[in-house]
Parts: structure tokens; C-alpha cells; sequence
């Protein structure tokens, strides 16, 4: 594959789900990606473009920054497919296509939404948060303080804008490459990197910040408060650590945050008021 | 209300970002909260609600076919209200109802986007170039359908809760005050339980 290819299938991957649908997902999306390759490997048949097509219009879903492992395993295996001598031959390359199809678009998924979803993206809001304290930036009171800079908010946003986008625009970009070129034997280059232990590394690091954050948050909200004993510490305190409980309790039961928040506001309004 | 068309024309072109086009997380509530607040001129407003929407909806991922409610439209919104002169506190759980909202409005979008993408492939099917018409329109139709949510939203709650607002009795705003004060502690002790170690 050319450099000037896979430009194209990694420039048209971010519009893998502009027709995310219930009944295909993002079989629209996969078409419009694999156009380009397509036109150039049935460059001398045009008339098997809309057959071809076809097959790429089926039901199709995956983790959108991984899905470049699928673009270039299905170039692949397509390549292969135009190349067939008999009919035998296309029949069963035909059908490892589709098994192909079906299963990195699983494996991708789960990598994907494991890594990107569930550990890259609530770091980056640690991240982005500790930034924000360290800057002195309390955005803890519901009163927020006045005269902030636009470099003490866009510093942290800057940040995480690019170490978000660091990762996954250099998935987006080595998968084409690393499952095109990926041996028979190779997993479609999946097996390059070590999700497991870069997973598992990010959300033992996590942890910690994630408790440092607590801890420092908690320092945050009641350092300044002239008395121990006072009123308005205990009151905090109180929020505090019903909150974080109840949160923590929570999470077994599997309920949101948000119905969280909309049960502590209808409540709170109910008591207040009688 | 040229503000508040303002807010709601960029917060429609965000949420392009959290699933149809790009997806560089720029529709991420840290990230969508201060941009959106650069039309408002209320830097911290605009972070406090960014921080808070992402802490809120930081459990929910967009696994499968499962569709979270909107960090962007959450902003948005919120934003939208505080400069109707609502209060940060009543502006932010708007917020979060109307993207709870629209959640539901996107799923039926997307069950018919079906129907109209099945009679659009036939098409393709027969001229090939038709594909690229197909995305493009399929992005127009998602951000004026995105905008014209935004825009109905904001105008029916900012303009009746407006007229509200000096008739709520103290006792209300000091009760929405507590559970806004909330929302960070509930986040970050879910970040905690987030993180724990299921791997490997």
C-alpha cells in the first residue's frame, strides 16, 4: 500500500460513523473509508465496484481509533480476493473475508473501548484536573471565583487535547499500516503492542492519581476554613463523605452519576422546602 | 439571544465530534465547557460546567450501541441558560436533563436514519460517487437537527424558567446550591472506582 493510500483511508477514517445507524452501524461510514482502495485494486473492472461495495455496505461496528486494524486487514485480504485464478479459489477467500471481517471488528472493539474509553480518557481528565488545582483554580464552590486567564484554562484543554489525540491518532495511523503488512500468522499486527500491560500500567497510575486527586480535592475544599469545629466545616465534611459513600456504593448497583444528581437535587429541594 | 444562537450553532458543530465526524475530543465536557464559555465571556463558568459534565457522565462510555447522553449538548445548554441570566446551579441541572433529553431524540434519529439509509444504498449501489453526497448529507442533517434541538430547548426552558426565577422562594436556591455542590465528589470517588485493577 502507498503512502498517499493509506493517507486517504486514515484521512476518510474519521468519517467511519457520519451514518451510525441501529440496523448497520457503521457500514456507511466503512464504504465511504474503503472507496479509494477499492477504485485502485478494480481500477481495470469497474463494472465490480458496486458488487464490491455491496459487500462493504453490510453490518459493520467497531471502536472508531482501532478500526484502522480493520481497514487494512480487509485491503488485504480484498487484494488477495481480485487476485484469485479460479472461482474456487474467490469462494474461499471470500468467505475468510468475511470471518475476518466479523471477528477483528469484535477484537478491535473490545481492545478499543477498553483502552480508549475506559482508561485513556477519564486519566486525561485527572490530568487535566490536577493541572487545574496545581494553577490554583477552585472549581469546587458553586460561587465560582472571577479573573481567570485563558492561558490557566486552555493550558490544561491544550494538554489534553494532545495527549488524547497522541495516542489515538498513532493507532489510527500504524494500524493500516501494521495489519496491512501483517504476516498470515501476525493477528493482524495486534499482536505489536502490549494492551494488556499498557492498560493495566495507565489504571494502576490512575489509581493513584485518582486518590491523590481526592485527597488533594478534599484538602482544597476545607483548608481555609477558619475553625474545625466551625459550622461550615462540618457541613462540608459532611458533604463530603455522604457523597463519596454513596458514589462508591453505587457503582456496584450499576446506577449513573447522573441519576445521582437529579435524585440529591429533587431531594434536597423537597427537604429545603418542607 | 444573538449569544445564545451563537452557543447553540458551536455546541451543534461539537457534538458533530462525539460520534459522526473527527471524534478529537474536542465535544469532551473539559474541553467544550471553555470553548463554549469564549462566546460567553464567563472563562470560569464555562470550566466549572465543562469539569462538572465530564465528572457526571465520566461512567458512562459509548460501549456498543449504547448512547450516552451528550457532554456537548450538556454545555451547551448550561451555558446557553447561564446567559439568560440563570443561575450556574439551575442552568447546569438543565443542562443535564436536556441531554438526557436528547439522548432519547438521537436514538429515534438514528432508528430512522436506518429506513433512509437503506433507500440511499440503492442509489450507491448504482453510482458509487453518490457515497461521499451520502456522508455529507448525512453530517448537514445530524447538525441541524442537533441545532434546532439546542436552539428549542434553550429558547422554551431559558425563556419560562426566566419568568420563574423571581418567584422561587430562597430555600430552593440554597437547596440546588448543596446538590450542584455535590457533583464534584460524586465524580471524582467514581474516577477512584474507575481505575481499579480488572486487567491482566
Amino acid at each position: 500500500m502507498t503512502r498517499w493510500m493509506q493517507f486517504q483511508l486514515f484521512w476518510r477514517s474519521f468519517f467511519l460513523q457520519a451514518g451510525w445507524n441501529f440496523a448497520k452501524y457503521q457500514n456507511l461510514g466503512l464504504a465511504f473509508v474503503m472507496t479509494p482502495f477499492l477504485r485502485s485494486v478494480y481500477k481495470q473492472d469497474k463494472n465490480d465496484l458496486p458488487s464490491v461495495l455491496e459487500r462493504y455496505l453490510e453490518s459493520f461496528n467497531t471502536q472508531p481509533m482501532m478500526a484502522s486494524f480493520c481497514f487494512g486487514a480487509l485491503a488485504r485480504q480484498e487484494e488477495r480476493m481480485a487476485q484469485a485464478k479460479t472461482l474456487a479459489e474467490y469462494r474461499e477467500r471470500l468467505s475468510e473475508w468475511n470471518s475476518l471481517k466479523r471477528s477483528l471488528s469484535i477484537t478491535t472493539a473490545s481492545l478499543g473501548d477498553r483502552l480508549f474509553w475506559g482508561t485513556l480518557k477519564p486519566f486525561t481528565l485527572l490530568l487535566a484536573l490536577f493541572i487545574w488545582l496545581a494553577l490554583n483554580i477552585n472549581f469546587f464552590e458553586p460561587t465560582p471565583q472571577r479573573g481567570l486567564s485563558c492561558l490557566d484554562v486552555f493550558g490544561a484543554c491544550i494538554v489534553v487535547f494532545f495527549a488524547f489525540n497522541a495516542v489515538a491518532l498513532f493507532v489510527k495511523w500504524k494500524g493500516i499500516s501494521l495489519s496491512y503488512d501483517a504476516p498470515n500468522n501476525g493477528c493482524f499486527g495486534l499482536t505489536q503492542f502490549d494492551w494488556n500491560k499498557t492498560i493495566y500500567n495507565t489504571k494502576l497510575f490512575g489509581m493513584l492519581l485518582a486518590l491523590g486527586l481526592l485527597l488533594g480535592g478534599l484538602y482544597y475544599f476545607l483548608h481555609d476554613l477558619a475553625s474545625f469545629l466551625g459550622l461550615q466545616f462540618i457541613t462540608r465534611a459532611i458533604i463530603v463523605l455522604f457523597f463519596v459513600s454513596i458514589s462508591l456504593m453505587t457503582r456496584d448497583l450499576r446506577i449513573p452519576n447522573m441519576y445521582l444528581y437529579i435524585a440529591a437535587m429533587l431531594v434536597f429541594n423537597i427537604v429545603y422546602l418542607f | 439571544m444573538t449569544q445564545v444562537l451563537l452557543i447553540c450553532i458551536v455546541g451543534a458543530l461539537l457534538e458533530l465530534d462525539t460520534t459522526y465526524a473527527f471524534q478529537f475530543t474536542l465535544s469532551r465536557g473539559i474541553i467544550a465547557g471553555p470553548l463554549l464559555s469564549l462566546i460567553t465571556g464567563d472563562l470560569m463558568a464555562g470550566l466549572q460546567i465543562g469539569i462538572f459534565t465530564e465528572l457526571i457522565f465520566i461512567d458512562i462510555s459509548p460501549l456498543g450501541g449504547l448512547l450516552p447522553p451528550s457532554a456537548a449538548v450538556c454545555c451547551t445548554l448550561s451555558l446557553a441558560l447561564c446567559s439568560l441570566g440563570i443561575p450556574t446551579y439551575f442552568a447546569f441541572f438543565f443542562g443535564v436533563i436536556g441531554s438526557v433529553l436528547f439522548s432519547v431524540c438521537e436514538v429515534i434519529v438514528r432508528k430512522n436514519r436506518s429506513q433512509w439509509l437503506t433507500r440511499q444504498e440503492h442509489i450507491i449501489l448504482k453510482r458509487p460517487p453518490y457515497l461521499s453526497f451520502v456522508v455529507v448529507k448525512a453530517l448537514g442533517i445530524s447538525f441541524t437537527m442537533t441545532l434546532a434541538f439546542l436552539l428549542f430547548y434553550s429558547a422554551v426552558m431559558g425563556s419560562s424558567f426566566a419568568r420563574l426565577l423571581p418567584f422561587l422562594p430562597e430555600k430552593l436556591h440554597l437547596a440546588s446550591k448543596f446538590a450542584y455542590m455535590a457533583v464534584p465528589w460524586i465524580g471524582l470517588a467514581t474516577l477512584v472506582s474507575i481505575f481499579r485493577l480488572k486487567t491482566r
